[in-house]
């Protein structure tokens, strides 16, 4: 026989030779020395690629792709959130728990509801008690990177995959309010004065924590698309403060029990710029 | 949707981000691309098929979503997880070694040409037989034959030298 080609030496120690071929390799290693100095090189090289992202396997799963398996975003989401609403008008009253209280309140309430359905996997477990006993948003290296990591996915889908918004793009939230989706008096910072255009929002789960991110985008390619993040926190107030994920720049803040954040490719300027105005605009709603 | 689609596709996690990650060379990207693989699948439950490899089928939908992103834009690595080795680690310096190596081999890795790297991930990495792994990269058997023994020659040629001889000489110690 003569020497077998790399090909077919690399077959056979993948083991995907026939009986036939895999005995005239045998034969040939067995007089050989060259080529089984080389079958062996080959053997050692598989193990390095093997070992190479071994550790990957050993890393914990992110909360957000175990979400996403699961399809725990949008009309699910919501319909939990809203059946664990209902059930909290039935313990706090007949009031609706969120008027009166800010938007981002009355946001991340709903979300709560969502995510609890999404952490006990049943909606029994949708109570206050469980509500009291979850670990509140904040601004740790995880949250941050799952935030970058959604405008990322944002950025990458475009505005014409609406298949990533649970919530359409509706600046009044008229649309969202016909169909049950959002509270009656939910409302949308407004950014048009930064040729921000709202696309779309989307319910996540960010460290275990139900949060809403706003997407919005602008032709002013100085400025590009932007994230804003809302979610629940119990940690005290913060005030806003900067750091980068990448070619991200991420403002963060934390105000009455709600974790906020900006995400964007922008200049920080912008973002503190939008961050005053957004803080106004919640503060007034 | 069946609840057993969803743990199947939770089960198969982690197979999917290393899959990623050898495509992607990067941890962030992986994740992403992960995570719109799964959209995908759930949004196309109906085109899997009852008693075939559902990592298969999912590896298939990692790969198309790639491409897709490949021709979208053009990929930019990150160097921000080979700056993190390094500098300010306490672990032992063998061990620093050892994941430099490691680091090294995925560097080399991710300048193979992106067919060739899927070829190689599938069958050496992921463990598909080549008719598998055919299935998923949709071309011949032949094809990912010869895309693989490339992909291995060229590492071979570029890891050479002392990562090799300490891994002959582990393999021996075993």
């Amino acid at each position: 026989m003569q020497r077998p080609s790399d090909e077919i030496l690399i077959a056979y120690l993948d083991g995907e030779l026939d009986k036939h071929e895999t005995l005239e390799i045998i034969k040939e290693l067995a007089h050989d020395d060259r080529l089984q100095a080389h079958a062996e090189r080959l053997n050692a090289s598989a193990r390095l690629i093997r070992a190479a992202y071994d550790e990957v396997l050993r890393e914990s799963v992110p909360e957000r792709l175990i979400a996403a398996a699961r399809g725990e975003r949008g009309l699910n989401a919501v319909q939990r959130a809203l059946a664990w609403l209902a059930r909290s008008r039935m313990v706090l009253g007949e009031r609706p728990w969120w008027i009166g209280v800010p938007v981002a309140a009355a946001l991340a309430g709903l979300m709560l509801g969502g995510g609890l359905g999404y952490v006990a996997g049943t909606e029994q477990s949708a109570s206050l008690t469980a509500q009291q006993d979850l670990v509140t948003a904040g601004a740790g290296a995880n949250w941050l990177d799952s935030i970058a990591g959604y405008h990322k996915l944002f950025v990458k889908a475009g505005t014409n995959d609406r298949a990533l918004m649970d919530v359409p793009a509706d600046a009044s939230g008229d649309a969202a309010r016909k169909v049950g989706q959002l509270p009656p008096d939910f409302r949308l910072p407004n950014l048009k004065p930064w040729s921000l255009e709202f696309q779309g929002a989307r319910l996540l789960m960010i460290d275990g924590q139900p949060a809403t991110q706003l997407f919005y985008t602008t032709d002013n390619k100085s400025l590009g698309a932007l994230t804003f993040v809302e979610a629940e926190s119990s940690k005290a107030d913060l005030a806003p403060t900067f750091d980068r994920r990448e070619d991200l720049n991420i403002l963060y803040w934390r105000h009455h029990g709600h974790a906020y954040a900006l995400v964007g490719a922008a200049d920080i300027g912008y973002l503190w710029n939008i961050y005053n105005d957004i803080a106004w605009q919640l503060d007034a709603i | 949707m069946s609840a057993s689609f969803n743990d199947q596709l939770v089960a198969v996690l982690p197979r999917l981000r290393r899959f990623a990650r050898g495509l992607t060379g990067s941890a962030v990207e992986a994740d992403d691309l992960v995570q719109a693989a799964c959209e995908r699948a759930l949004a196309r439950t109906h085109q899997f098929q009852p008693g075939t490899r559902f990592d298969s089928w999912m590896f298939r939908i990692v790969q198309t979503v790639w491409i897709d992103q490949l021709r979208a834009r053009e990929t930019r690595r990150t160097e921000s997880e080979d700056e993190a080795l390094g500098a300010g680690t306490d672990e032992p310096s063998r061990r620093v070694e050892a994941r430099m190596a490691l680091k090294e081999v995925q560097a080399a890795i991710a300048v193979l040409p992106a067919e060739q790297r899927v070829a190689l991930l599938l069958v050496t990495v992921e463990g598909l037989s080549y008719r598998e792994a055919a299935e998923v990269a949709a071309v011949p058997v032949g094809t990912i034959m010869s895309r693989l023994a490339r992909a291995r020659m060229a590492l071979l040629a570029k890891l050479g030298g002392d990562a090799l001889r300490g891994s002959t000489e582990d393999a021996k110690a075993e």
